[in-house]
């Protein structure tokens, strides 16, 4: 992957975005506004949850939402960045510009994705300097080094289920399954809103099949209780199962998509 | 001319295949529809070969095939001796398909910061190959203008622009003056005999017969995905002769 078209893909991006400069705006009021609501609902919920929420630093449910809710922005940009990417090039016609450029498929993908990562992660650090500014957010005690490897631990397990669902669009069109069964699933199951624990057992049983569910654990962990990479393991362990499966595969479904799609030319259809 | 052609069609067919969820269930997903059959032809260096028909006759497809944007059920292509199959990304560094799709453009950025995207795609520096370009398509003082500002038919030079960064020796053209007023047609028509003057191959699809006049090559028409080039004798009337050749029946081989 030649660097200077990954830095035209970043270029590229960074200007669209730039062209709409309000977004930059309400994009932060957005996250502040779902902060204050959340800071009022943790000062209700305060005390019958707390046997709860006692494994997350002590600070009650507002610094263990705004880790759950800074992390699932991240991972819709995992699970949807790849398939809207790929839709947005196949309705206007730029997919095909760009594959008649002698540049591989796989580099068009990934570096078409790169900005809305780092997007992403800036989003992150918003949530926790606004957290922690204005909402007295507990980041003393955080362990940053872990934070960052549960970051792209998520994004390698996430990825994954991103690029199998563009592969289904790239044939189908339409009506994908997998990002709309995770990402439902993992906002319910995952322990974004609410710790595991109130979930009855065999609910439970099914969270732990998601990799959501360790992701927002080990950030947790990291950012509340300042746990190192090391006593992280069964989260690095977890996730790093889900990424060293699900990469090879999607890329393999993703390589035969694009033969379908280039045999039943589909690549300009939308 | 030279002996190894520019391009080079062999026994071409293309079936596209209608994929349903019933079909796929019932086992009948093999339907389908042939968009080409059976096409041959070789273009050598420097020649234009013009590829009419009616819509829905498989042109495009013909054109998307040889810039490997779709893969042939049969058959072979290969442009200056190198199979499409097998060396992709050679190939394209020696095709430029104008793509003649407004849309196929970024709106919000410049026509310069566009150009540059597309010429890093194609391993170039844009502060060196965009310049020339622009200046022969005359399009300079529209750089610094956002793409969606512009008219379609500077839209459609700046498509030929983005074709043309990376110098390549063959062509492929959609239908470059559909959409166009008779001015804008006029003028992408004179930038075509200009390109066509520096020795260019071309492959251009059009419904325009007065293209074919004004820049003159070979002739190819194409129905229901049969491929027939087209022998005029001198003086003959185009427009008569092609209303002739869609009303028949166009067999392979014949």
């Amino acid at each position: 992957m030649r660097v200077h078209k990954v830095a035209a893909f970043f270029v590229r991006d960074l200007l669209w975005d730039l062209s709409y400069p309000l977004n930059f705006f309400w994009r932060g009021a957005s996250i502040f506004f779902s902060l204050v609501t959340f800071y009022f609902l943790g000062r209700l919920v305060i005390g019958g949850a707390s046997g709860h929420l006692a494994a997350y630093g002590g600070g009650g449910y507002f610094p263990f939402v705004l880790v759950g809710l800074a992390l699932a922005g991240f991972q819709n940009v995992a699970l949807n960045s790849i398939s809207r990417a790929v839709q947005y090039g196949m309705y206007t016609g730029t997919l095909e510009a760009m594959l008649v450029t002698p540049t591989p498929i796989s580099t068009i993908v990934f570096s078409s994705v790169l900005y809305q990562f780092v997007s992403a992660l800036l989003s992150i650090l918003v949530y926790l300097a606004f957290g922690a500014l204005l909402f007295g957010f507990p980041l003393g005690q955080a362990d940053f080094l872990s934070a960052a490897v549960m970051l792209l631990l998520t994004l390698l397990a996430h990825l994954p289920l991103g690029i199998l669902s563009a592969s289904f669009l790239l044939i189908f069109k339409r009506g994908d399954p997998i990002t709309s069964l995770v990402g439902h699933l993992s906002a319910l199951l995952a322990g974004v809103y609410f710790p595991l624990s109130v979930l009855p057992g065999w609910l439970q049983v099914v969270s732990f099949f998601l990799p959501f569910t360790h992701a927002l654990e080990g950030l947790r962990q990291a950012v509340l209780n300042g746990r190192t990479v090391m006593e992280l393991s069964t989260q690095v362990m977890v996730l790093s199962i889900f990424a060293i499966i699900l990469l090879p595969l999607s890329l393999a479904v993703f390589s035969y998509a694009i033969h379908q799609a280039k045999r039943l030319g589909t690549l300009s259809q939308f | 001319m030279g002996t190894t052609p520019a391009v080079a069609v062999s026994r071409l067919s293309k079936f596209f295949p209608l994929i349903t969820l019933r079909r796929l269930l019932t086992g009948t997903w093999q339907q389908g529809v042939w968009a080409l059959q059976e096409v041959d032809f070789e273009l050598f260096p420097g020649e234009v070969l013009f590829i009419l028909g009616p819509n829905g006759s498989g042109k495009t497809t013909l054109v998307k095939l040889i810039a490997g944007l779709l893969a042939p059920t049969n058959g072979r292509i290969s442009v200056h001796g190198l199979d499409t199959a097998r060396f992709p990304l050679q190939v394209k560094r020696r095709l430029g398909y104008i793509t003649c799709n407004e849309y196929s453009f970024y709106g919000r950025l410049t026509g310069w910061r566009n150009l540059a995207f597309f010429a890093q795609l194609q391993n170039l520096d844009p502060k060196t190959v965009i310049p020339p370009v622009v200046e022969t398509l005359r399009l300079t003082e529209y750089l610094d203008r956002r793409f969606f500002t512009y008219s379609t038919g500077i839209k459609r030079r700046l498509d030929i622009a983005r074709g043309l960064l990376h110098q390549p020796d063959i062509l492929l053209l959609d239908e470059p003056t559909t959409n166009l007023d008779p001015l804008s047609a006029a003028k992408v028509r004179q930038l075509l005999i200009e390109i066509q003057a520096r020795g260019k191959t071309m492959i251009i699809v059009t419904h325009r017969l007065e293209e074919v006049q004004k820049l003159g090559g070979r002739v190819a028409i194409v129905k229901e995905g049969r491929f027939q080039e087209v022998t005029r004798e001198a003086g003959e009337n185009l427009e008569e002769l092609y209303a002739r050749m869609v009303e028949e029946n166009i067999h392979a081989g014949s």
